[in-house]
């Protein structure tokens, strides 16, 4: 059973690492989780963010979930938001696809151009 | 959609665009009164009476992004109960929230599945760490109840600043979300 004292643990862990490396967010990644995209298989694709995210030990990374983006035709859609940097947008996204995301651009910092439906603002 | 989860999925989502800062979700399976039941009650800025029953038209949407103005989430979750024999109900006050009641009949062959509920709470949870979910997992089967809580306001308390995307949080809040699910019998509804 995870009780809160697991809780205390982890927070215990987090504010270390956070000392070492400073707390600043990295990258933002936004899940289009509008009805279309929902049936489209974006709880698979946010389900798949989260595994890496958790398998990876990836700790300047934050998601989040939003809604309608009026890109229907390319559900899932997902934003990557760097600081600094033009917005990326990939569409038709899979799990698979999410995979590839994650180690090439999140890890390695190159855009993956084949999944790229849109960039800049 | 293909399961009562994703159509969870897209009311939670609703309420977030509605800005609800507390959505309350409760899943009760009762066998003895062969019953499957949602409640997703928000604090969101609610609807009147004529936007309420405009959302349960598929030709209606609030979402300026769409150029086609077509809603499908609402109506496409009523008729999936109603085809169960079961039934939607959505009462909203503006200023106060919306509370919405789905009904399926639990052994009804056309009813569809629950489905991968971890994942969807999963999903929202992180996804919306501005919002306070309280969810509530009952099962009522040959008088014997068993029933989850699980409440996110009192964990974010406890991380502090930690974010909800810090990976051991992740596999916390998915292990418990695991837990509660199996221990009120709702992988296979």
């Amino acid at each position: 059973m995870k009780t809160l004292a697991d809780l205390k643990k982890i927070r215990e862990k987090a504010q270390e690492e956070m000392k070492l490396r400073g707390g600043n967010v990295r990258i933002k990644i936004v899940v289009g989780m509008g009805t279309s995209g929902i049936a489209m298989g974006a709880r698979e694709v946010m389900k798949t963010f989260l595994e890496e995210i958790a398998n990876r030990n990836l700790t300047d990374v934050l998601v989040t979930q939003t809604g309608e983006k009026g890109l229907s035709s390319m559900e899932p859609v997902v934003d990557l938001i760097e600081e600094g940097k033009p917005k990326v947008t990939y569409g038709n996204m899979t799990p698979d696809k999410v995979k590839k995301v994650v180690v090439e651009h999140i890890v390695n910092g190159r855009t993956v151009s084949d999944y790229v439906v849109a960039t800049g603002n | 959609m293909q399961d009562i989860s994703l159509h969870l999925l897209d009311i939670i989502e609703n309420s977030v665009r509605a800005q609800a800062k507390n959505i309350k979700i409760r899943v009760i399976r009762n066998v003895q009164k062969n019953r499957l039941r949602i409640i997703v009650e928000d604090d969101g800025i609610g609807m009147d009476s004529h936007t309420l029953e405009m959302a349960q038209n598929p030709f209606y949407t609030s979402k300026q992004e769409r150029e086609k103005k077509v809603g499908l989430g609402i109506p496409l979750f009523k008729q999936n109960a109603e085809l169960s024999n079961g039934c939607f109900k959505m009462a909203s006050e503006p200023g106060f929230g919306t509370v919405l009641t789905v009904d399926f009949e639990l052994d009804n062959i056309d009813r569809m599945p629950l489905g991968n509920l971890k994942d969807t709470l999963l999903g929202a949870i992180v996804g919306h760490a501005e919002v306070d979910f309280s969810i509530n997992l009952s099962a009522k089967e040959k008088g014997v109840e068993q029933s989850f809580h699980f409440d996110t306001a009192a964990i974010k308390e406890e991380l502090g600043d930690i974010p909800l995307t810090y990976p051991d949080v992740i596999e916390y809040i998915d292990q418990s979300l695991q837990e509660g699910i199996q221990n009120t019998n709702m992988e296979e509804v």
